[in-house]
C-alpha cells in the first residue's frame, strides 16, 4: 500500500510539473478545445435561461402592465420626435463624413453574436459568445455593442469564443478623454461591489481637469480597439502622488447585454 | 470504486459548467455560488489516496481551463496552479477520512461543514496568487465578502451534496468501510 502511495505521489508531482511547464499557447488551445466540447451545453443552457427569463417577464400583474403601457405610449411619442430629428442629423453627419473622408476610416465589419454564458468567477470577468473560428473570429478581436466597448476575445474555438470584459482588471485599453489632450490606460477593478462595475483610468496628468460626465474614448493605440469607440463617462477624478486617476462608469451595461458585435475587420 | 470516481469527475465537470450559468449574488457583494468544492471534498473523504490525487489533478485543471481566461500570450494565473491550491484543503479533508468511514450522519454533517469552512481557502489562495502576479495587494469589505461569502453559502450547500453523494456511491457499488451489499 505504501508503495502505491509513493508511486501515486510521484506520478502526481510529475504531472503537475508537466502541466505548469506547458507553453501558454498549448494551454490556450486546451481551453479552446474544452469550450468547444461544452458548446452544446452552453447553447442549451443559454436558451433555457432565455426561456426562463421570458416566463418570468410574462408573469406581470395587470396594474404593472397598465403602467408599462402608459410609459411605452409616452416613450413612443418621444421617440417619434427624436427620430425625425435624428433623421435630419443622420443625413447631415453622412454628408459631413463623406466630405471629410472619415466614413471609410470609422466603418468596421461587425459580426453579431449572442452571449451564451456569463462567467461568475470571483476574480475574473468574462463570458462566452456563440461565434468562433468558423465565423472568422480570432483572438484579440474587439467586441463592442451599440453603446460602446464590451471586451476582447481571449480564447476562440470552432463555434464559441471567450470574451474578456472591459471590467476585468487584466484588460487594459489606451483611452483619451473627449475634448482634452489627456490620454491614459483604462482597466477594470479586481472586485467591484456595485451593480455597475467601476473602471479606472491611470497615468493621467496630475493637472488634468476632468469633470464628471466627460466621455472616455478608445485612443486606438495597441492594435485591438479602433480609435473613437466609447468606453464610458468620467465619474470622478483624483490626484495621486505621481499621476491623475479617474473612475469611469462603463457605457455598456455589462450585466444585462445579450447581443454584441465582434469587430472582424474594416469595411 | 473506479465507477464512482468517474461519476465524481463527471459531477465536478458538470458543476463547473453549471456554475457558468449562476450569476453572482449582488446583495452579498458579488459572492459566487460554488458547488465544486463540496463535491471535491466529498471525493477526498471517500476515495483512497491515489484517487484523491487524481481527483485533485482533474479538479484543478477543469478550474483553470473553465473558470479563468487563458490568453494566447501571457496569463497572470497559469494553468495548473489550481491543482496545488485544491491539494492543500483536499489533503486536510483526506486526513479526516477515518471519521468519514464511521458512517454516522452527524459526522458526515460535521465533515460537510468542515469542507465548507475550507472553501474560502481556495479563493484566498487565488487572490494571493493574483495579487502577487499583478504586484498590487489590497483588502476591502468586497474582497473579504468574495472570499468568505462562498464559504457561508457552502455551509448550506455542502450537507445536501454529501447526503446526495452517499446514496450515489452506494448505488454505484462503492461502500468504503462498509460490508459489501448482497
Amino acid at each position: 500500500m505504501k508503495g502505491i502511495t509513493i508511486a501515486a505521489l510521484g506520478a502526481f508531482g510529475i504531472l503537475v510539473v508537466l502541466v505548469l511547464l506547458l507553453p501558454q499557447q498549448t494551454k490556450h488551445q486546451l481551453q479552446g478545445a474544452l469550450f468547444q466540447l461544452i458548446t452544446p451545453v452552453l447553447r442549451t443552457g443559454a436558451s433555457v435561461q432565455q426561456e426562463l427569463g421570458g416566463v418570468r417577464g410574462g408573469l406581470k400583474r395587470l396594474d404593472e402592465l397598465e403602467r408599462e403601457n402608459q410609459k411605452l405610449k409616452f416613450d413612443n411619442e418621444q421617440l417619434r420626435a427624436s427620430n425625425s430629428l435624428l433623421k435630419n442629423l443622420e443625413s447631415e453627419v453622412n454628408r459631413l463624413n463623406r466630405a471629410l473622408g472619415f466614413r471609410e476610416q470609422s466603418a468596421f465589419k461587425l459580426l453579431p453574436a449572442h452571449i451564451l454564458s456569463r462567467e461568475s468567477a470571483t476574480w475574473w470577468n468574462f463570458c462566452t459568445i456563440d461565434r468562433g473560428t468558423k465565423n472568422g473570429v480570432a483572438t484579440d478581436m474587439a467586441v463592442v455593442t451599440e453603446d460602446g466597448v464590451f471586451g476582447k476575445i481571449t480564447t476562440v474555438a470552432k463555434d464559441v469564443a471567450v470574451v474578456l470584459l472591459i471590467s476585468d482588471e487584466s484588460l487594459r485599453v489606451s483611452v483619451s478623454i473627449e475634448g482634452t489632450q489627456e490620454q491614459g490606460i483604462v482597466s477594470g477593478t479586481r472586485a467591484s461591489s456595485n451593480y455597475v462595475p467601476d473602471l479606472k483610468i491611470r497615468f493621467l496628468s496630475k493637472t488634468a481637469n476632468l469633470k464628471p460626465g466627460m466621455m472616455v474614448l478608445t485612443a486606438g493605440s495597441g492594435g485591438v480597439f479602433p480609435s473613437g469607440l466609447v468606453v464610458g463617462s468620467i465619474k470622478d477624478f483624483f490626484v495621486k502622488e505621481l499621476e491623475g486617476v479617474a473612475s469611469v462608469t462603463p457605457a455598456v451595461d455589462l450585466a444585462s447585454v445579450q447581443d454584441v458585435f465582434v469587430v472582424v475587420g474594416q469595411k | 470504486m473506479i465507477l464512482f470516481f468517474l461519476a465524481l469527475l463527471a459531477l465536478i465537470f458538470g458543476s463547473f459548467v453549471f456554475q457558468l450559468f449562476l450569476p453572482p449574488i449582488l446583495l452579498l457583494h458579488g459572492t459566487a455560488i460554488l458547488f465544486v468544492p463540496a463535491v471535491y471534498f466529498y471525493g477526498c473523504l471517500c476515495l483512497p489516496f491515489p484517487l484523491t490525487l487524481a481527483l485533485t489533478f482533474f479538479t484543478g485543471m477543469f478550474n483553470d481551463l473553465l473558470m479563468i481566461p487563458q490568453p494566447r500570450s501571457h496569463s497572470d494565473f497559469p494553468t495548473g496552479i489550481s491543482i496545488l491550491i485544491y491539494l492543500a484543503p483536499g489533503l486536510v479533508m483526506h486526513g479526516l477520512r477515518p471519521l468519514f468511514l464511521r458512517h454516522r450522519w452527524e459526522t458526515h454533517c460535521l465533515l460537510a461543514e468542515t469542507g465548507a469552512i475550507l472553501s474560502p481557502f481556495i479563493l484566498l489562495a487565488q487572490y494571493a496568487m493574483l495579487s502577487f502576479e499583478r504586484r498590487e495587494i489590497f483588502f476591502s469589505d468586497v474582497i473579504v465578502w468574495r472570499i468568505v461569502g462562498p464559504g457561508l453559502i457552502s455551509l448550506l450547500i455542502a450537507p445536501c451534496v454529501f447526503f446526495i453523494l452517499t446514496p450515489l456511491s452506494h448505488a454505484l457499488g462503492y461502500r468504503p468501510g462498509l460490508p459489501f451489499a448482497r
